[in-house]
C-alpha cells in the first residue's frame, strides 16, 4: 500500500554502529532528554497521553493514562517510585525487543530517562529474559557508555536531576512478562502474579508506585518529546496512532520485524512486507498478536487492518504484542494448538488452581487427539476446560492459554472433530461452559 | 462503615472487610480454601469466585473482594455453580483420591465441598501428576504432596506467623509441588497449626494419624492450662479419652493457634505420673477417709496451718480454698507462691508460650487484691524457715518443690492431678481432676477469665479441685457452696469487685476480661483535663 | 535418607565459599535493589557460572550471602527453567520447539542433532561435551529453526549449520558467533 512508513522506532537501526552513543547522539539520541528535564514531568504525561500513544506490549493500554495513576507526591508520601521496562519478551511468535534493543540501546535508555523523570521514579530497572544475556551485554555496554558521559547516574546533563538505570536478568518463565509476576521476580522471588488490586502504579515493586512499560512504548518517547503529540497523531488510525513494530514468522518468504503505520491492512503486511506465501501455498490460519491470541481465518486476514480496533471487530482477536504468525495449508492445525498447548503447559507459574492444573489437562486432551487417541467427548471435555479457565485466573495467562483453544474450536472445528473420526456436530457451541 | 449487599441482603460492615467475612455475616457461606482470616490473601484457589451485580466487575473472588459502598455480589447464580464445580474439577484433576487411607477424611474441604458443589462425573483420560508421599517434614508433621491443592496456607503461615519459612512451593506447572528444602526438617513450637490450617490432607497431625476417624470424635470447649497464654481449644475425644486437641478461634487471645507442648499436653492425663487414687500415709484411701483425714489434720494441727493456693488451679478451686479457710480455719494463713514447678516444660517466646506456666496467676492475682491477708512467696519461706508450718494445704501446684523444700515437720495434703515432690511428701493426696474433666474457669496472662468444659469424666477417684474443696469444706464443718462449677464462680463472682457481674453465661466461648481495679488517683491535671476535654 | 524431602542425586560441591572479590560484587548488586532479596537472581547467575550448577551446598551459600531461607532460594531457582539444578554437559544446547520453529522446521533440526550427537533429548553425550535439550520459545520466532548454546543464539538453522557448529565445538574452534545475522532486522528470503 502505498502509504507513508515513517520510521519512528527504527530510525536508526541499520547505521553502522548504531548501538555506540558516538553513532547514536550523532543521530538525536538523547537530544528529547535535554528538552525533557526542562520540561515539567506532568507536561511530559501530557504529551504522552494527547499522543494516544498505547502500551505495546500486549494490552494496548493508554500509556500516559498509566502515568497518571502514579499518586502524587503529597498521596505517596517517602516511598519512591519505580520505572520498570518490561524486556522479558517472551510471547511466542514475539522478537522485536530484542532488535529493539540490539539495534538501539541508547533509544530505550534516554526513553526510561525520561519516563522515570516523568513519573518521579529515580531508579529504573530494565527486566530482560534470561536467554538475552547476549542483548543485556550490548545494553549494559550502552549503559556504561552513557553513564560515563554524564547521561545516566547522578546529576544527568547538569541538571541536577539524579537518575539511575540498572538491567536485571531474568532466567527462563514465561510468566516475567505479566507485569505482577515480573514485580515478584525481581523482587528476587518466584515469578508469580500479584493479586489485582492493589495495581502496580499504586502498590507495585517492594509494594512502591511503579510504572511497568514495554521496550517499544518506552522506545516511542523520545520521539514524541521531540516532534510532539500531534505528529504521532497524524500517523495510524485515530483511536490507535503511530507505528508499531511486528514480528512476522511462519510460513513466508521474508519473516522478521517491520515497522509499520497502525492500520495497515493486514493482507499487506503478508504479501508485501513478509512477501507472502510460498510457492503453491494457499493460507490456511494467521495469529495476529502473538500465540495467545484468538486465531484468524483467511477470509478475516483479507479484511482486518493492522491495529487494536479491526482485528477485533473483525476476527474477535487483539493486535497484541504483534507478533505475526502465519501458517499455510500444510499446517496440521491440531498439532499447531497442541504444539501451544505445550508451551502454556510448561510455562503456567502454578499458582491458581485452574490455570495449574487446566493447561496441562488442555495440553494432554490435544496431544492425545493430534494422535488419533481422542474422541468427541474429550473436544468437548478441552472446550470446558478452556471456558473454564478463561477469566477465572490471577492474571491474563489463563485467558492466554484459552483463548488459542476457544478460536480453534470455533473457527476450524472440522480439523478437530475429524482427527476423532467425526463430523462437526450440529448442536457444536464452541462457547458453552460447564462441568458436567 | 460501607454497606454491602449480597444475595440482595444488605449488611453494613467495618471497611476492609472482604465478602467471604461479610457473607459469614449474613450466614451466607462462601466456599474457600486459601482464605484464612488470620493469614495474608493469597486469592489463588479460587473457589470463593462470585458474580459481582454492582460497583465492580466480575466474576472475581470473593476474599480479595473488600467492601465498599455500592458492592453487590451473587452467590447464587447458575454461573456460580458452574465456576465452583469447575474449581473442584481442577483441585482434583490430579489429587490421588485416596480417601480411603487419608486422615483428613471426614474433615476434609475436597470431600465437603465435591458432596456440596462438585458432584460431577470425571472425565479424566490421563494419568495424574504423580510427587513425593509420606514425607517427614518435622517431629509432628508428615507431608504427603500428592493430596496439596497448592493453597500456600502453610507457606503463609511459615512465613507470617512463625517467622521461620521452611516451607515452600517448588517447580511450577502442575509439578508445583509443597515441600521444605532437602535433608532441613521444621523445627518450631507450632507445627500442629500447619496440619490444621491444611484444608486437604497433605499435611497430617503424626500424632493423630490413624488413631481414629474424625467423625467418631466429639468435641468439647476448653482452655489449655499449659501456661498463662490460655489458649481456647477443642478437645477431640470418644468414650472418654480424648485423641486430640485444636486450637479454638479467640482473636484476643491466641487467634487460630496453639503450641505443639499445650497441644499434645493431654497426654498427661492418662500418664504414670497422674493421680488417681486418694492417700493416706502413703497408702491408697477411699476419698472420703482421705477428705476426712486432712480434716482431721487441719483441726487438729499442733502448730500453723498454711493453707496455699494454687496458680494452676482454677478460679472456682481457688475462691473454694480461700472461703473454706476464712470459714472454718480462722488461724490459718494463705499464700500464694509463683514461680513454675520444677521440671515443667521449659521453653517460651514472645508469642504463645508464657514463661509463666501457670493457668491462673492473674486469678490468684485478683484474689490478692481482694484479701490482703494473703501472703507471698517470701513470708510462706520465713514461716517453714521459723518452723512455724505444722499442716500445709496445698491445691495443684508442687510448692515444695518450687520452694526447693523438703517438708520436713510439716504435714502436708496435696490436692492435684499429678505427682510430684510435694505429692510424694504429703500425709494425704486428695486427686484431682484434669482441666478438660471438668467446668470450670481460668484467668489468662492478659486478665481474661475463660471458661473450660467438661469433655471426659475423671479418671479414677479423681474429682474436680472445686468438688474436693466442698467435701473438705463439709468435713471442717462449713462447706463453702462449692456444689457446682457454677454456683462456686457465683460466689466467686459476687464477692470479688474484679469478676464482680461476670456469669458462665456472659463469659461465652471468648471469655470476659477483669474489671480494673480502680487506678490510683493522679496529681496530674493536664492529664486529667486531657480525659475530661 | 529415608522421608527427608526430595533428595534426587545431588552429588553437591561440598563447602562452597565466595571469593572477597565476588563477595564485593555482591555487595555492588545488592546495593542497586532495596532489598538484599532482590539480588536473588543476580546472585544465583553468578553461582551458576562460576558451580556451574546449582547443588543444595551453593543454593544454601545463595542462601546464607541473602539472609533468606534456603527453601526460598530452593523455591526460586526450580521455577525458572535456566537455572540448572543438575549438571550439564560442557555445552548445553537447547533448540525452541515453540510453533514458529516448528512451523520452519524445528522437529528436523532436533533429529538431526540427536543423530549427530548419538545422544536422545536430554541426555549428555559420553565425553561429557554435549548435553541436549529442548525449550519453549526464546524469541527467535523469526530466524527459526534456531538453538542456544550456553549464552549464544544460532539461528536460521540447517543440517550443515549444524554439523560445522559442532564440529566447531567438538575441535575446540569454534565458528564466529552468527552476530551479523542478530544485527539485521529483516531477513533473507528463506527460499533464496
Amino acid at each position: 500500500m502505498d502509504v507513508p512508513k515513517p520510521r519512528i522506532l527504527t530510525r536508526r537501526w541499520g547505521l553502522e554502529g548504531s548501538h555506540t552513543l558516538a553513532v547514536a547522539r550523532k543521530h538525536g539520541a538523547y537530544e528529547s532528554l535535554r528538552k525533557a528535564l526542562t520540561m515539567e514531568p506532568s507536561a511530559i504525561t501530557q504529551v504522552v497521553k494527547d499522543s494516544g500513544l498505547r502500551g505495546r506490549g500486549g494490552a494496548g493500554f493508554p500509556t500516559g493514562v498509566k502515568w497518571g495513576f502514579v499518586p502524587p507526591p503529597e498521596k505517596r508520601g517517602d516511598k519512591p517510585v519505580y520505572l520498570i521496562c518490561n524486556a522479558d519478551e517472551s510471547e511466542p511468535g514475539t522478537f522485536k525487543d530484542r532488535y529493539c534493543i540490539w539495534n538501539d540501546p541508547h533509544a530505550l535508555i534516554e526513553g526510561c530517562l525520561i519516563a522515570a523523570w516523568a513519573i518521579g521514579a529515580k531508579t529504573a530497572y530494565i527486566y530482560l529474559r534470561g536467554e538475552f544475556k547476549f542483548v543485556k551485554d550490548r545494553l549494559d555496554a550502552a549503559l556504561a557508555e552513557a553513564r560515563e558521559a554524564g547521561l545516566v547516574g547522578r546529576n544527568i546533563l547538569g541538571t541536577g536531576i539524579d537518575i539511575d538505570v540498572w538491567t536485571h536478568l531474568g532466567a527462563g518463565a514465561y510468566i516475567c512478562g505479566e507485569e505482577t509476576a515480573l514485580l515478584s521476580s525481581l523482587e528476587g522471588g518466584r515469578g508469580q502474579p500479584k493479586l489485582k488490586p492493589p495495581f502496580p502504579a499504586v502498590e507495585g515493586a517492594w509494594r512502591c508506585p511503579t510504572i511497568v512499560n514495554n521496550v517499544e512504548t518506552l522506545q516511542v518517547v523520545p520521539w514524541l518529546i521531540e516532534h510532539g503529540a500531534a505528529a504521532y497523531r497524524a500517523i495510524g488510525t485515530e483511536k490507535s496512532p503511530g507505528t508499531k513494530l511486528f514480528s512476522c514468522s511462519g510460513h513466508i518468504r521474508r519473516p522478521g520485524v517491520y515497522e509499520l503505520p497502525l492500520g495497515y491492512p493486514m493482507i499487506e503486511l503478508l504479501n508485501d512486507e513478509c512477501g507472502g506465501l510460498h510457492d503453491g501455498r494457499t493460507l490456511k490460519a494467521v495469529i495476529p498478536g502473538g500465540s495467545s491470541v484468538p486465531v484468524m481465518t483467511p477470509d478475516e486476514v483479507a479484511r482486518a487492518t493492522m491495529d487494536y480496533e479491526s482485528i477485533n471487530e473483525v476476527a474477535g482477536s487483539y493486535l497484541g504484542s504483534g507478533g505475526f504468525i502465519v501458517m499455510d495449508d500444510r499446517t496440521d492445525l491440531v498439532a499447531a494448538l497442541a504444539n501451544l498447548l505445550r508451551f502454556y503447559a510448561h510455562e503456567s507459574c502454578g499458582q491458581c488452581s485452574p490455570c495449574r492444573e487446566g493447561t496441562g489437562w488442555m495440553h494432554s486432551i490435544l496431544q492425545r487427539l493430534a494422535a488419533g487417541e481422542a474422541t468427541e467427548f474429550d473436544i468437548a471435555t478441552l472446550r470446558d476446560v478452556a471456558n473454564n479457565i478463561h477469566s477465572r485466573t490471577i492474571c491474563f495467562f489463563g485467558a492466554s492459554a484459552a483463548m488459542p483453544v476457544q478460536s480453534f474450536l470455533k473457527k476450524f472445528p472440522e480439523e478437530f472433530f475429524g482427527r476423532a473420526g467425526v463430523d462437526v456436530p450440529d448442536d457444536w457451541q464452541p462457547r458453552a461452559a460447564s462441568a458436567k | 462503615m460501607p454497606t454491602v449487599k449480597i444475595d440482595g441482603i444488605e449488611v453494613e460492615v467495618p471497611a476492609g472487610t472482604n465478602m467471604i467475612e461479610a457473607a459469614r455475616k449474613v450466614g451466607i457461606d462462601i466456599p474457600h480454601y486459601c482464605y484464612h482470616p488470620h493469614l495474608s490473601i493469597a486469592g489463588n484457589c479460587r473457589m470463593c469466585l462470585v458474580d459481582v451485580e454492582a460497583g465492580g466487575r466480575g466474576p472475581d473472588i470473593a476474599c480479595n473482594m473488600m467492601a465498599r459502598d455500592g458492592l453487590a455480589i451473587r452467590t447464587d447464580t447458575p454461573q456460580v455453580a458452574t465456576m465452583r464445580r469447575a474449581t473442584m474439577e481442577f483441585l482434583l484433576k490430579n489429587h490421588p483420591l485416596d480417601c480411603p487411607i487419608c486422615d483428613q477424611s471426614g474433615e476434609c474441604r475436597l470431600q465437603d465441598y465435591y458432596m456440596e458443589y462438585g458432584q460431577y462425573e470425571s472425565r479424566l483420560s490421563d494419568p495424574k501428576v504423580t510427587k513425593h508421599k509420606r514425607v517427614d517434614i518435622g517431629d509432628h508433621l508428615v507431608l504427603d504432596a500428592e493430596r496439596c491443592i497448592a493453597c500456600s496456607r502453610c507457606v503463609r503461615f511459615g512465613d507470617e506467623i512463625t517467622g521461620t519459612g521452611e516451607l515452600r512451593l517448588f517447580n511450577r506447572t502442575d509439578h508445583t509441588e509443597i515441600g521444605i528444602f532437602p535433608g532441613a526438617r521444621i523445627q518450631h513450637d507450632y507445627q500442629g497449626n500447619l496440619a490444621d490450617i491444611c484444608p486437604v490432607g497433605a499435611i497430617t497431625n503424626k500424632d493423630f494419624r490413624f488413631t481414629k476417624r474424625v467423625w467418631y470424635l466429639k468435641e468439647t470447649d476448653a482452655v489449655c492450662t499449659e501456661c498463662a497464654t490460655g489458649c481456647n481449644v477443642r478437645v477431640c475425644h470418644q468414650q472418654g479419652q480424648v485423641f486430640r486437641l485444636l486450637p479454638r478461634r479467640n482473636d484476643a487471645v491466641n487467634k487460630s493457634w496453639m503450641c505443639d507442648h499445650g497441644r499434645q499436653a493431654f497426654e498427661a492425663i492418662t500418664g504414670l505420673d497422674r493421680l488417681l487414687r486418694a492417700r493416706v500415709q502413703g497408702q491408697p484411701a477411699d476419698l472420703d477417709d482421705a477428705v476426712a483425714a486432712a480434716a482431721t489434720l487441719l483441726r487438729e494441727a499442733g502448730g500453723g496451718v498454711a493453707v496455699v493456693l494454687g496458680h494452676s488451679a482454677s478460679n472456682e478451686a481457688n475462691w473454694a480454698l480461700l472461703k473454706l479457710t476464712r470459714d472454718n480455719l480462722p488461724n490459718a494463713t494463705v499464700y500464694a507462691v509463683a514461680g513454675n514447678d520444677p521440671g515443667a516444660w521449659d521453653r517460651s517466646d514472645d508469642f504463645l508460650m508464657d514463661a509463666d506456666k501457670n493457668a491462673n496467676s492473674a486469678g490468684i492475682a485478683a484474689l490478692m487484691a481482694h484479701d490482703p491477708a494473703i501472703r507471698d512467696r517470701s513470708d510462706l519461706v520465713q514461716a517453714l524457715a521459723d518452723g512455724d508450718v505444722d499442716v500445709m494445704l496445698v491445691l495443684g501446684d508442687d510448692v515444695l518443690g518450687r520452694l526447693g523444700a523438703d517438708g520436713a515437720g510439716v504435714r502436708v495434703i496435696h490436692v492435684g492431678s499429678f505427682r510430684c515432690t510435694t505429692s510424694d511428701a504429703a500425709t494425704v493426696v486428695l486427686p484431682a481432676a484434669h482441666p478438660y474433666e471438668q467446668d470450670a474457669t481460668w484467668t489468662n496472662r492478659d486478665r481474661r477469665v475463660q471458661r473450660g468444659r467438661r469433655a471426659i469424666h475423671p479418671a479414677g477417684d479423681s474429682e474436680p479441685a472445686w468438688a474436693l474443696m466442698e467435701r473438705l469444706g463439709a468435713a471442717l464443718g462449713k462447706a463453702p457452696g462449692a456444689t457446682s462449677a457454677a454456683a462456686a464462680f457465683k460466689s466467686l463472682a459476687s464477692s470479688v469487685e474484679s469478676f464482680s457481674g461476670m456469669t458462665y453465661q456472659s463469659l461465652g466461648n471468648g471469655g470476659a476480661v477483669l474489671a480494673s481495679p480502680p487506678s490510683p488517683p493522679t496529681d496530674d491535671e493536664d492529664a486529667l483535663e486531657t480525659i475530661h476535654a | 535418607m529415608a522421608g527427608a524431602f526430595p533428595r534426587p542425586p545431588d552429588q553437591g560441591h561440598g563447602p562452597v565459599s565466595w571469593t572477597d572479590e565476588e563477595q564485593a560484587r555482591i555487595e555492588e548488586i545488592c546495593a542497586r535493589y532495596p532489598t538484599r532479596k532482590s539480588a536473588t537472581l543476580p546472585v544465583l547467575w553468578m553461582a551458576q557460572r562460576k558451580w556451574g550448577w546449582l547443588s543444595y551446598d551453593v543454593m544454601k551459600l545463595v542462601a546464607e550471602t541473602l539472609g533468606q531461607p534456603p527453601s526460598e532460594v530452593y523455591a526460586v531457582a526450580t521455577f525458572y527453567t535456566m537455572l540448572k539444578k543438575q549438571p550439564t554437559g560442557t555445552y548445553l544446547i537447547q533448540v525452541c520447539h515453540t510453533l514458529s520453529c516448528q512451523l520452519v522446521g524445528a522437529e528436523e533440526i532436533i533429529a538431526h542433532l540427536k543423530k549427530k550427537l548419538g545422544i536422545e533429548e536430554g541426555e549428555t553425550t559420553p565425553d561429557g561435551m554435549f548435553t541436549l535439550m529442548r525449550v519453549e520459545c526464546l524469541a527467535s520466532c523469526g530466524s527459526g529453526p534456531m538453538m542456544q548454546i550456553d549464552d549464544d543464539y544460532y539461528e536460521q538453522l540447517t543440517p550443515d549449520a549444524i554439523d560445522a557448529i559442532i564440529d566447531g565445538l567438538r575441535s575446540g574452534q569454534p565458528l564466529p558467533l552468527p552476530r551479523p545475522e542478530v544485527n539485521k532486522w529483516t531477513f533473507r528470503s528463506l527460499e533464496s
